[in-house]
């Protein structure tokens, strides 16, 4: 995850200008020396949702499946994270306020010692609910929103999908839950970017995290609607002057990137032709500590049965099952080959990203997206829209100093 | 300090549940032997439509040195582990198929 209000717009504010991918509900302050240690864990709590989304990664349906984990397997399951120092914990499904039981798995958590937060479609939220999770421990519901009105309802199945996700915004800032917006882009809703910050920041949300879509679940199946490379470059510069148009107006809000890290060359890009060479330079230092794509190290995911992934995009494959194996000896497995070989891609990366200058700040970008496209988890993401000329640095275009 | 007993205690496993985990594609578990000297080792499981589609997808994943890959369906592999989640003894999902942690909408 990458905050590009915090890396353009305040650049003082060291203290919480990065964030981890699937953290975006996190305010504790994360930049350090220390590169993070343990995963932030999305936990897939139900396959079940009330609505049904053409680019759901967890290929949601309207009925419950089979094997989900119990109450009492899913309070394990928070005792095994909280063993293993997991730092975050992000609810999700399906959609996990389908699940009675959230606001108890929610408050467990946070006994635990584990930051809970949620990523929901929002339109089951009225204000009981929100304050029973705020009340739990909640940190953070993300709520997702895919276009103005009418795009939205289409593109999740159901007609007043929008108001219903903006009730559920509204009860949260009732009963003073942070909440923000959640938005895949596509090539169908990249034109409604502009206005539905507009339309949302005038009821009060100021947090917009921008994922690329990635290709897992449905994602894979519209990925011919994903944006080509100029186009996402162009969405990406837009959000980024967004950003500094809303700042120089004096209204704060804060964008964010995930599921992307060609973003983060196109940051220091960015900076260098905007800001100058020294903001550049710093922003490039910055984003080195954060550490690039996280898939397999700095993100895990737990599905519903408690299959672990690495992303909660790549649901096609599991590391184990935390039924049979803790958490933590899954994850620490390096016996696994492709586990090991993620943690250690950069020996392993092919084509433009072998050479890239920002492969350090990038590490290949989504490598399920490269295996979806190029039959190869280690080949280039289909996804990166950085220039030829930015990837291999030219004389006019310093390497970033240490 | 080591009395000399040749006994040891014996490990207490109990049965993983066997609900299908396959949804709209079966499940696969997948084993892999590096070379002829190597062991066999589980790496996992994939998500394919028959065994021939979970190689395939195997051989995405960890077709750069394998010599062996075995796939046997998930539905088949009965897990008995010292390692459990929640009571013991507790179905993950009652047998009349009723799910009562979720709400009806």
């Amino acid at each position: 995850m990458i905050s590009i209000s915090k890396l353009l717009c305040d650049l003082d504010a060291e203290g919480d200008g990065l964030r981890y991918d699937a953290a975006d509900e996190s305010d504790k302050s994360q930049i350090t020396e220390e590169k993070q240690r343990r995963p932030v864990v999305v936990w897939n709590t139900t396959k079940q949702c009330n609505l049904y989304c053409s680019h759901c990664y967890a290929g949601a349906e309207s009925v419950a499946a089979p094997g989900e984990l119990t109450t009492e397997e899913g309070k394990d399951l928070l005792d095994d994270l909280a063993e293993y120092g997991a730092p975050v914990v992000l609810f999700s499904g399906g959609e996990p306020l389908v699940r009675e039981d959230l606001a108890e798995l929610v408050s467990y958590a946070d006994d635990q010692g584990i930051r809970p937060v949620l990523s929901t479609n929002g339109t089951l939220l009225n204000r009981e609910r929100a304050r029973e999770l705020r009340d739990a421990g909640l940190k953070y519901a993300g709520v997702s929103v895919d276009g103005l009105p009418e795009r939205n309802d289409e593109f999740r199945g159901q007609e007043g999908a929008f108001e219903a996700a903006l009730n559920g915004i509204h009860a949260c800032q009732d009963v003073g839950l942070k909440t923000g917006l959640r938005y895949t882009i596509t090539e169908m809703n990249a034109p409604d970017l502009e206005g539905v910050v507009d339309l949302l920041s005038d009821e009060g949300v100021d947090r917009f995290c921008f994922y690329h879509l990635d290709y897992g679940g449905r994602g894979a199946d519209i990925s011919d609607v994903d944006l080509t490379p100029e186009k996402r470059r162009e969405a990406v510069r837009r959000l980024c002057d967004m950003t500094r148009e809303y700042h120089e107006k004096g209204e704060e809000i804060e964008t964010l990137l995930v599921g992307n890290y060609a973003d983060a060359g196109f940051l220091v890009e960015y900076a260098r032709e905007e800001l100058g060479e020294a903001q550049a330079d710093r922003i490039y230092r910055y984003l080195r500590r954060n550490g690039g794509d996280p898939a397999g190290e700095r993100v895990a995911d737990v599905d519903y049965q408690g299959n672990v992934h690495l992303t909660q995009f790549w649901q096609g494959y599991s590391l184990g099952n935390v039924r049979d194996r803790s958490f933590g000896a899954i994850w620490e497995d390096e016996s696994n080959p492709l586990l090991a070989r993620l943690r250690e891609r950069s020996e392993h990366l092919k084509g433009r990203c072998s050479d890239c200058q920002y492969q350090e700040i990038c590490r290949g970008g989504s490598r399920l997206r490269a295996l979806a496209v190029h039959d190869d988890p280690f080949a280039p993401d289909p996804q990166c829209y950085l220039k030829p000329d930015e990837r291999v640095p030219s004389s006019s275009s310093p390497t970033p100093s240490d | 300090m080591d009395d000399g007993s040749t006994q040891v205690e014996k490990a207490s496993r109990t049965r993983v549940g066997d609900e299908d985990r396959g949804d709209d594609l079966p499940e696969w578990e997948v084993f892999l032997r590096g070379d002829e000297d190597a062991k066999m080792s589980h790496v996992g499981s994939v998500s394919a439509a028959t065994a021939e589609t979970a190689h395939e997808h195997a051989s995405r994943l960890f077709g750069w040195f394998a010599s062996d890959v075995w796939i046997c369906p998930a539905g088949e592999m009965h897990r008995f582990s010292t390692h459990s989640l929640g009571p013991e003894g507790e179905d993950a999902t009652p047998e009349d198929g009723t799910e009562s942690r979720t709400m009806e909408f």
